[in-house]
C-alpha cells in the first residue's frame, strides 16, 4: 500500500490597523497609548442617539491597501451590523463591510517550496471598526484570582482593514511569506505602518487537510496569533495534529481553536462561537468611490517591494538575498536607488548598504530616515573605491569617519591624509629614495647579492608601504624598489 | 385670554413688541402644567428649573424663539438632563450631549419645560406602553393620546407649551397629533438631523414638530430643518424655505385618494372628515384624483414591522448595563449580567420586538423575511414615486378609528399593527406627511393626513395653511 | 405554528433575554402571528427586485481626518456604576 500523503489547505484572515489620525466613525484620536478611556466620545462608546460618520482617510487607506494587494475597488460598497454581545463592543454589534466590501478579488505572489512564484488569491478586503481592549488582571496588576475584566475603549473604533485570502496557502512557510510580503506591500502603500509590536497586524488561519486517499478533513479556525512566529508555529502545530488524527482514522472536528503561544499548542476555544447575523447599517448610506478617485490613489502608489526586488535581481544582477534585505524597508530602497541614480554601481552600492550602512544603523539603533549621509556622498565613495582611487580598507575608514562626523567626502579624505589614486610616480620614488638612504646597510647587502631569498627587498617594500600609509599598490612598490636598487 | 393659550406665532409677536415678557409666559405655562399634569401625565421629567436657568442665562436673546417654552419627547438627548426613552433600562442616564434638533431650538432661545412621555423606545401607538405610566388625551382623559409621541402631542393640546418635538417611525407624530387635535409634521427622511434621537428603526425614524397652527409648524421647521454633519443621512444640497406666505394657493393641484383604501372601513367621523376636506380642496381649485397603491395596501404593514424590528433589535443591543443606565452589581458572569439587565430593563412589547427582530435576521431566516422586506420596500417606494408622477399630494386618513379608551387595547397585536396602515408607508418611502385638524366630533378632534413626494414639506405645509383657513385651528380643552 | 416555545426561548437567550413562562407563551403566540403576517411576501415575485436600504440614491458623506477631542469623557465614565480608576469593569471573561 502506498504511503499516505497530506496536503494542507490554508486560508488566512488578517486584520491591519490603517494609519489615520482619527477613528473610523468619530473624531477621537487613534492614539491607543493614551491613558485608558480618554479617547472616547458618544459615537465610539455607542451612546444612545449617537450616529457614525465615515472618515475619508480610512477610505483612502482602504483603497491604497486594496491596490497594494492587486484588488479591484468596488464603485459602491455598504456597511453592515455584525451582532454579538461582548463588553469590548459597546454597541453590541460591530460595523463592518462583510457582505459588500470596498474591494473585489486580488492576489499576492509568494514562492512555493520549489522556489517558483505562485499566487495566493485575496478574496476581498473590507473596512471595519476595531473593538475596545480588555485587561484580565486586577487593577493593581494582580493576575491570579482577579474576578474582574477591565475595559479600555481607546482602541474601540480605530480603523481596520480585514484581508481574507482564498485557501491557497500550502504550508506554514508559505503563510509566513504571504503575510510578510503583504505587510511590506501595505507599508509601501502608506496605508499603515503595521507595527507588529503594537498589535497592528493580527492573524486567524483556517487549516484543513487533504489526504491522498481522497479524504478531506474539516476546516479548523485557529485564532489569537499576533506575530509571524506565532502564525508559523500555530499552523505547523495544526498540520501535525490534524495529520495524526487522520492517520489514526479519526475525525477532525470543525471548530474554533485558540493558539496558546506560551504552551505552543492550540486548544478548543472555550468561548462559545458567537451568534452572528448581519443587517445593513441604516446609519451609513452606500460608500461611492469614483474611478477618478481610484486613479488618483493609483498615481500615489509606489512600486511594490517584491516587484522592486525582482527588478534589482533581473536588471542589476543584485543577489536575491541582498535585494530582499534592501526592499524590506521602503526608505532604504529609496536610499539605494538614489545612490544608483547618483552614479554608483548598483551591485557595489547594494553591498555597501547591506554591510556598512545597515551595520552602523544597527549599532546605533537608527532608522534609515535618521541616516545623515547623503546618497550622493555614499555613491561618490563607492565610485572612488570602484575606480581604485581609494582602497577598500581606506573606503571603510572614510565611511566610518563621515558617519561619525557627518562630514563631506573630500574633507574627510584630506583629513585622513589620503592621497587619491594612491602614492605613485615621483612621490613614490621620493619615498623609496628616502627609505634607501635611511638603510644603507640593507642596500649594501642587496647590491652584494647576499639577498638570495629576496627577504631584504621585502623588508624595504614593507617600510615603503608603511610610509605611504598603504596608499601605494604593492606590485608597483615592488617594481619601483627593484629598479631603484639596480 | 391666558398667555399659555397663545399659539407660537402670536406669542412671538407679543414678545417682540415687549407687550409681555418671557418670564410671564413661563409662569403662565408652568401654572397650566401644575393644574393639569395630574390628569394628563404628559411628562416623564419636568424641567422647569432648567427652563428658569435658561431664562436667567438668556443664551440667545435675539433668537427667534427667545423665551418660548417647549417640550421634547424623552427619546431626544438632553445634556445633563435625564433621558429615558420611557424605558427602565436607561435608569437615571444623563446624556453628555444634546440632540441636534434640541440644540437648534435651544440656540434659538427655546426653554425646556419637560421631557415628554412616550411608548418605550417609541414602540407603540397609545403612549400607554411607558415604564412611567400612561398619558391621557386632553380632549377626553379617559382616552389615549396616541403614540408613541403621546406626551408631546398632549402637552401642546393641553396648552402646556405652544409647540413640541416628537419622533415618527411609523406614525408616531401624525397619529397622536390626530388623536389630540393638533398639527403634526413627519418631515421627509433626512430633513431633520437624527443625531441624539435614541434610535428605534433608524431608516424610518424622523424628528418633527407639533403645534396648534400650521404656521407654527412652519416656524419650528425653519429652525430644526438644518443640515447637520453629525447625521450621515441628513440632507446636504437642498435648502428649504419654510417662511409663511399669505398668498399660497392649491389651484390646479392634483390631490389623490388611494383607490385601494376606499374599500376599508373608517369610523364615521373620519369618513365624514374625508368628504369635508375633499370639498374644501375642490373649492380651493384643486383637482381630486385617484392613485393606485396595491403593494402598499396589502404589504406595507408586514414590510414595515419586519424592517422596524430588524433594525430595532440591533439598536437595542447596546443596553447591557456596563456603561450607563440600569445595571446589577452582583452578577457572577457577563452573560448573567447582560441577561438580568435586559430582562428586567426592557418592557414586554420591546422584548417581543427584539425577539422578532432577532428571529427575522437569523442566518436561516434572513432571506425569507429581512431581505424580502427590504425588496418589498423597494416596490413600495417605486409605487409612491409613480403615484407622485400623477398627483401632487395624497389625502388619506391617519387612523381608521377614533382614539380608544385607555386600557381598551386589542389583545391581538397584529390587529393593532394593521391600524398603522395609513401612516407607516410614508416612513417606508421616506415621505413627508402632515397630520392636520379637521374639526370636532362630539368634543373629540378628527385629523386627516396629507402626504407629498420627498422634500415637498414646505408645499405640504402651505396646503395645510389653506385647509386651516376653512377648518379653523383647534381649541385648548378646558381641563379644570 | 412556525416556532416552538423552545426555539423562541433560544432566540430570546441569544438576545440576552430570560423570559418568564408567561412571557414566553406570549412571545410564542406573538412571533407566530407575526411570521404568518410576513408570509404575505410569498405572494410577490421578488427575484429581480433590488433590496432597498436608503430613502434616496444617497452617497455616504465623508468626514475629514481631523482629531476633535470630546471634552466630556469624564461625564461618560460618571454614568457607569462599573468603573474602577480609568477603566470600565465587568465580571471576569475567560480569555480562551
Ligand atoms: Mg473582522
Ligand atoms: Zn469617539
Amino acid at each position: 500500500m502506498p504511503e499516505l500523503t497530506f496536503t494542507p489547505v490554508i486560508g488566512i484572515e488578517i486584520h491591519i490597523r490603517l494609519k489615520t489620525d482619527s477613528k473610523i466613525f468619530c473624531s477621537c484620536s487613534t492614539n491607543t497609548d493614551a491613558p485608558a478611556n480618554t479617547n472616547i466620545c458618544p459615537v465610539c462608546l455607542g451612546l444612545p442617539g449617537s450616529l457614525p460618520r465615515l472618515n475619508n482617510q480610512v477610505v483612502e487607506q482602504g483603497i491604497l491597501t486594496g491596490l497594494a494587494l492587486n484588488c479591484g475597488i468596488s464603485p459602491k460598497s455598504l456597511f453592515f451590523r455584525k451582532s454579538y454581545f461582548y463588553p469590548d463592543l459597546p454597541k453590541g454589534h460591530q460595523v463592518t463591510q462583510c457582505d459588500f466590501p470596498i474591494t473585489t478579488e486580488g492576489y499576492i505572489e509568494v514562492h512555493d517550496d520549489n522556489g517558483n512564484l505562485k499566487k495566493i488569491r485575496v478574496n476581498h478586503l473590507h473596512l471595519e471598526e476595531d473593538v475596545g481592549s480588555l485587561h484580565h488582571s486586577a487593577s493593581d496588576g494582580r493576575l491570579e484570582g482577579a474576578d474582574t475584566s477591565y475595559v479600555d475603549y481607546n482602541r474601540c473604533g480605530t480603523p481596520l482593514a480585514e484581508i481574507v485570502s482564498e485557501p491557497d496557502v500550502a504550508s506554514a512557510r508559505e503563510a509566513v511569506e504571504y503575510v510578510t510580503t503583504l505587510r511590506r506591500r501595505v507599508i509601501y502603500s502608506g496605508a499603515s505602518d503595521v507595527e507588529l509590536e503594537k498589535g497592528m497586524m493580527r492573524f486567524d488561519a483556517n487549516v484543513s487537510m487533504k489526504c491522498s486517499d481522497g479524504r478531506w478533513g474539516r476546516k479548523v479556525e485557529v485564532k489569537n496569533m499576533n506575530s509571524f512566529k506565532a502564525l508559523e508555529r500555530a499552523i505547523e502545530f495544526e498540520i501535525k495534529r490534524q495529520k495524526k488524527l487522520m492517520l489514526n482514522g479519526e475525525e477532525v472536528l470543525q471548530e474554533t481553536r485558540h493558539w496558546n503561544d506560551a504552551k505552543g499548542v492550540t486548544s478548543p476555544s472555550r468561548v462559545k462561537e458567537f451568534y452572528r447575523k448581519f443587517i445593513v447599517e441604516p446609519d451609513l448610506p452606500p460608500l461611492i468611490i469614483t474611478q477618478e478617485w481610484v486613479d488618483r490613489m493609483k498615481a500615489k502608489m509606489p512600486e511594490m517591494p517584491d516587484v522592486k526586488a525582482n527588478r534589482y535581481v533581473s536588471e542589476w544582477g543584485i543577489p536575491r538575498e541582498v535585494a530582499d534585505v534592501i526592499t524590506d524597508d521602503k526608505n532604504l530602497a529609496a536610499y539605494f536607488e538614489a545612490c544608483v541614480a547618483a552614479g554608483a554601481n548598483p551591485v557595489r552600492a547594494s553591498h555597501w548598504i547591506r554591510t556598512e550602512v545597515l551595520r552602523v544603523l544597527n549599532e546605533n539603533q537608527l532608522k534609515i530616515s535618521d541616516f545623515k549621509m547623503k546618497p550622493e556622498t555614499l555613491a561618490a565613495l563607492v565610485s572612488r573605491v570602484d575606480d581604485g582611487k581609494i582602497s577598500t580598507t581606506q573606503g571603510k575608514e572614510v565611511f566610518d569617519y563621515m558617519f561619525a562626523n557627518n562630514s563631506d567626502i573630500d574633507e574627510t579624505v584630506s583629513k585622513l591624509g589620503i592621497t587619491e589614486g594612491g602614492v605613485v610616480g615621483n612621490a613614490l620614488n621620493d619615498i623609496i629614495q628616502s627609505v634607501i638612504k635611511a638603510n644603507p646597510d640593507v642596500l649594501e647587502e642587496i647590491k652584494s647579492g647576499k639577498d638570495k631569498k629576496g627577504k631584504k627587498l621585502k623588508f624595504l617594500q614593507g617600510l615603503v608601504m608603511k610610509e605611504t600609509k598603504g596608499q601605494a599598490k604593492p606590485q608597483e612598490v615592488a617594481e619601483a624598489i627593484a629598479e631603484a636598487v639596480k | 385670554m391666558e398667555l399659555y393659550e397663545y399659539n407660537l406665532h402670536d406669542l412671538l409677536e407679543k414678545l417682540n413688541s415687549k407687550e409681555i415678557s418671557s418670564k410671564e409666559i413661563f409662569e403662565s405655562c408652568k401654572k397650566r402644567i401644575d393644574s393639569c399634569e395630574d390628569k394628563i401625565h404628559a411628562f416623564i421629567t419636568r424641567t422647569e428649573d432648567f427652563a428658569k436657568s435658561q431664562l436667567e442665562e438668556n443664551e440667545n436673546p435675539a433668537g427667534i424663539f427667545a423665551g418660548v417654552p417647549t417640550v421634547i419627547k424623552d427619546n431626544l438627548c438632553t445634556k445633563g438632563i435625564k433621558t429615558t426613552a420611557a424605558s427602565k433600562i436607561l435608569g437615571e442616564w444623563k446624556p453628555p450631549y444634546d440632540a441636534t434638533a434640541w440644540k437648534y431650538l435651544r440656540e434659538a432661545g427655546a426653554v425646556l419645560m419637560g421631557k415628554a412621555n412616550m411608548d418605550e423606545f417609541a414602540m407603540g401607538n397609545t403612549c400607554g406602553n411607558s415604564a412611567f405610566g400612561a398619558t391621557h388625551n386632553p380632549n377626553d382623559i379617559s382616552r389615549v393620546p396616541g403614540g408613541s409621541s403621546g406626551g408631546s402631542a398632549a402637552a401642546v393640546s393641553a396648552g402646556y407649551v405652544p409647540f413640541s418635538l416628537g419622533s415618527d417611525t411609523g406614525g408616531s407624530i401624525r397619529q397622536p397629533a390626530s388623536y389630540c387635535g393638533v398639527y403634526g409634521l413627519k418631515p421627509t427622511y433626512g430633513m431633520v438631523s437624527r443625531y441624539g434621537l435614541i434610535s428605534y428603526g433608524s431608516s424610518l425614524d424622523q424628528i418633527g414638530p407639533f403645534a396648534r397652527t400650521v404656521e407654527d409648524l412652519q416656524l419650528v421647521m425653519s429652525v430644526i430643518a438644518k443640515y447637520d454633519p453629525m447625521d450621515s443621512s441628513c440632507f446636504r444640497e437642498k435648502t428649504h424655505d419654510f417662511t409663511h406666505s399669505e398668498n399660497v394657493s392649491i389651484k390646479g393641484k392634483k390631490i389623490a385618494l388611494v383607490k385601494e383604501f376606499q374599500d376599508f372601513t373608517l369610523d364615521a367621523p373620519i369618513a365624514e372628515a374625508m368628504n369635508k376636506i375633499k370639498k374644501i380642496l375642490e373649492d380651493e381649485g384643486a383637482v381630486i384624483t385617484e392613485v393606485s397603491l396595491p403593494v402598499v395596501s396589502r404589504y406595507a404593514v408586514a414590510c414595515y414591522y419586519a424592517l422596524a424590528m430588524s433594525e430595532a433589535h440591533t439598536n437595542l443591543e447596546r443596553y447591557d448595563g456596563v456603561r450607563y443606565g440600569y445595571t446589577v452589581n452582583d452578577a457572577s458572569s457577563l452573560k448573567e449580567m447582560f441577561e438580568r439587565v435586559r430582562s428586567y430593563g426592557f418592557g414586554s412589547e420591546v422584548k417581543s420586538r427584539i425577539i422578532a427582530g432577532t428571529c427575522l435576521t437569523e442566518p436561516s431566516r434572513c432571506e425569507e423575511y429581512y431581505v424580502a422586506a427590504t425588496k418589498v420596500r423597494t416596490l413600495i417606494a417605486q409605487e409612491f414615486s409613480r403615484a407622485f408622477g400623477e398627483a401632487d399630494f395624497i389625502l388619506q386618513p391617519v387612523t381608521p378609528s377614533m382614539p380608544p379608551k385607555i386600557g381598551e387595547v386589542d389583545d391581538d397585536e397584529m390587529k393593532g399593527y394593521e391600524a398603522d396602515l395609513y401612516t407607516l408607508p410614508v416612513n417606508l418611502a421616506g415621505l413627508p406627511g402632515l397630520s392636520f385638524f379637521t374639526g370636532y366630533s362630539e368634543n373629540l378632534p378628527v385629523g386627516l393626513q396629507l402626504i407629498g413626494p420627498r422634500w415637498s414639506d414646505a408645499d405640504l405645509l402651505n396646503a395645510g395653511v389653506i385647509i386651516e383657513r376653512h377648518t379653523g385651528s383647534p381649541k385648548i380643552p378646558d381641563l379644570n | 405554528m412556525k416556532l416552538t416555545s423552545e426555539e423562541v426561548n433560544s432566540i430570546a437567550l441569544e438576545s440576552r433575554l430570560v423570559l418568564s413562562e408567561q412571557e414566553l407563551a406570549g412571545a410564542v403566540r406573538y412571533i407566530n402571528n407575526f411570521l404568518d403576517m410576513l408570509d404575505r411576501f410569498k405572494e410577490l415575485d421578488l427575484k429581480d427586485v433590488e433590496p432597498f436600504s436608503f430613502a434616496e440614491a444617497l452617497e455616504c458623506p465623508l468626514r475629514d481626518d481631523t482629531v476633535v477631542k470630546f471634552n466630556n469623557a469624564g461625564a461618560i465614565l460618571n454614568e457607569s456604576e462599573h468603573v474602577d480608576g480609568p477603566y470600565f469593569k465587568v465580571p471576569r471573561i475567560m480569555e480562551e
